[in-house]
């Protein structure tokens, strides 16, 4: 036989291959709990902890919730945190876009430049940005919806963008041959094209801020996120469980409502 | 009235596809552009409403109000004062799919509304009746409201007609208005062009010498960059066959197939 396979497509080269890939994750792994002192066998030896927290939680305390007016403003906080910070970061990012895109930027160095910055803004771990804005504005909401609006300018500039420069042509072509500017090319030709898919990213940027936001909390020492925490604190875990069970229903029924809310706009501007 | 000047174009890399072009078109004309593939007929059509520069030679364009304009060197301003003069047709129809019929018709007078207002605000109820008008005209005003993507082919040119007529152009050019048709809306189309070429004078691309020679009142024929004929509508077979060569055989196979019977 004079046919033959080039040695690393050999079954049995190959095996050995994927061998070696697996013994070295598995070194890696091992490593890194024994630097770092994890103990998988913890989670069965001192599984008991996490049984009494679980009992010590239940039943949950509902009465928190309305007996506590706080409780009632920090969840309306971090709603709002979430709604403004997707509100003004998506408008950012929808600007940038434009001035972004290859196809619309008024000058090509100008698009080079914000879509730099939009990548190491991308880059930039959303928690350095909320310290950053709670030394510049203070502990608070407002720092986190600022911190929200970035990581949204981030999350949605560059999608944005490229939404732009995947618009169709022929249209952009025969709305400039009617002797139509630069702007309303823009806002004839590119905008229909591109606002459909801008629309669903919002819910879509809406549903992640909300999550985002009740983290941020924690930290930013406000809204829902920061009564859970402080609740933890000081040992009121039935109070905790309460706001926990609360948080997940409102998530819920948040992200369902932007999904209502989503297809009801894309689905009109397909039956219109 | 438009007049092209020994227009010639190169590639980046020096070839030459136009080499010295020149005809001019005036009222009442109804110019069918012929040629084989890669004769620069649709790169003519180009330059004649500034979407590419020619590289050298002169397109000279005489708007309603007899003001001169030069394509060539027209810039910014000047150069969107020139294009609303000057309807386009194109072979894809070119239109906003997500926009309705009418609201793209209405897109043919950006270029004379206000900036503002057409940013902010956008039209006027006037301007729709205008615009339901001239879908009428053409029998389509009761898609007005449709959105163009869910329109057949031969509804969509119509409707970038309408857009190109609604503009009040002094010149209509139409780049293969009718090569993605099937054979009965391509006549549909030109029995519209046709009637509509006396109000202003239209230059278009087509494939098909048939109906070019049925409809057109002036042929001009495009090979390897020149013109190799320019005169009235009637081309003899041979003419056609020094023009086309082999391509002639394959259309003529593909209209005996898609002859509506």
């Amino acid at each position: 036989m004079n046919v033959s396979l080039d040695k690393q497509y050999l079954p049995s080269e190959r095996y050995k291959r994927h061998a070696a890939y697996l013994s070295v994750l598995a070194l890696v792994i091992i490593g890194l709990c024994t630097y770092f002192k994890f103990e998988p066998l913890l989670f069965i030896t001192d599984f008991h902890y996490m049984a009494d927290l679980v009992v010590e939680m239940t039943p949950p305390n509902f009465e928190v919730l309305w007996r506590k007016e706080k409780i009632f403003i920090s969840i309306l906080q971090t709603l709002s945190m979430a709604f403004l910070g997707t509100l003004v970061g998506s408008t950012v990012a929808m600007g940038l876009a434009f001035l972004a895109a290859r196809n619309t930027t008024p000058h090509p160095t100008v698009g080079v430049i914000v879509r730099t910055l939009l990548a190491i803004e991308r880059v930039i771990p959303s928690l350095v940005i909320l310290l950053l804005f709670l030394i510049a504005v203070g502990l608070g909401p407002f720092a986190g919806m600022l911190s929200l609006a970035v990581g949204t300018v981030g999350m949605f500039g560059k999608l944005f963008a490229n939404a732009i420069e995947g618009a169709e042509k022929e249209p952009i072509d025969a709305v400039y041959s009617v002797g139509a500017s630069k702007l309303q090319v823009i806002r004839y030709a590119v905008m229909p094209q591109v606002l459909p898919s801008f629309i669903a990213n919002l819910f879509y940027a809406f549903d992640i801020n909300l999550r985002a936001a009740i983290g941020l909390g924690v930290f930013g020492g406000a809204g829902v996120g920061y009564e859970i925490s402080m609740a933890m604190r000081l040992v009121r875990y039935r109070d905790a469980l309460a706001l926990i069970c609360f948080t997940i229903l409102l998530v819920f029924v948040v992200e369902k409502l932007s999904d209502w809310l989503r297809s009801r706009a894309l689905g009109q501007d397909l039956l219109k | 009235m438009i007049e092209v000047r020994q227009i010639t174009k190169s590639t980046k890399e020096g070839v030459p596809i136009l080499k010295g072009i020149s005809f001019t078109i005036t009222k009442g004309e109804f110019v069918g552009i012929l040629g084989p593939s890669g004769a620069g007929k649709t790169l003519t059509m180009r330059c004649l409403n500034g979407l590419t520069r020619p590289t050298s030679g002169e397109v000279l364009f005489t708007d309603h109000q007899n003001n001169l304009v030069n394509l060539t060197h027209a810039k910014g301003r000047e150069l969107r004062k020139a294009r609303r003069q000057i309807g386009v047709i194109f072979q894809g129809f070119n239109l906003v799919k997500r926009l309705s019929a009418i609201d793209n018709v209405m897109i043919g007078q950006l270029g004379r509304i206000n900036l503002l207002r057409s940013l902010f605000y956008g039209f006027t109820d006037d301007e729709a009746m205008r615009a339901l008008a001239v879908l009428e005209h053409l029998k389509i005003a009761h898609l007005a409201q449709r959105p163009v993507g869910s329109l057949s082919g031969g509804e969509q040119q119509r409707v970038a007609i309408a857009r190109a007529i609604y503009q009040q152009p002094s010149v209509m050019l139409a780049d293969e208005p009718i090569a993605n048709l099937d054979p009965t809306n391509a006549r549909k189309i030109m029995q519209i062009l046709k009637p509509l070429a006396e109000q202003m004078p239209i230059i278009g691309v087509f494939h098909q010498p048939d109906l070019v020679m049925e409809f057109c009142t002036r042929i001009i024929a495009l090979k390897d960059g020149v013109v190799v004929r320019d005169g009235d509508n009637k081309m003899t077979r041979s003419e056609l066959i020094d023009l086309y060569g082999a391509e002639l055989s394959e259309i003529e196979a593909s209209q005996r197939i898609l002859q509506p019977v």
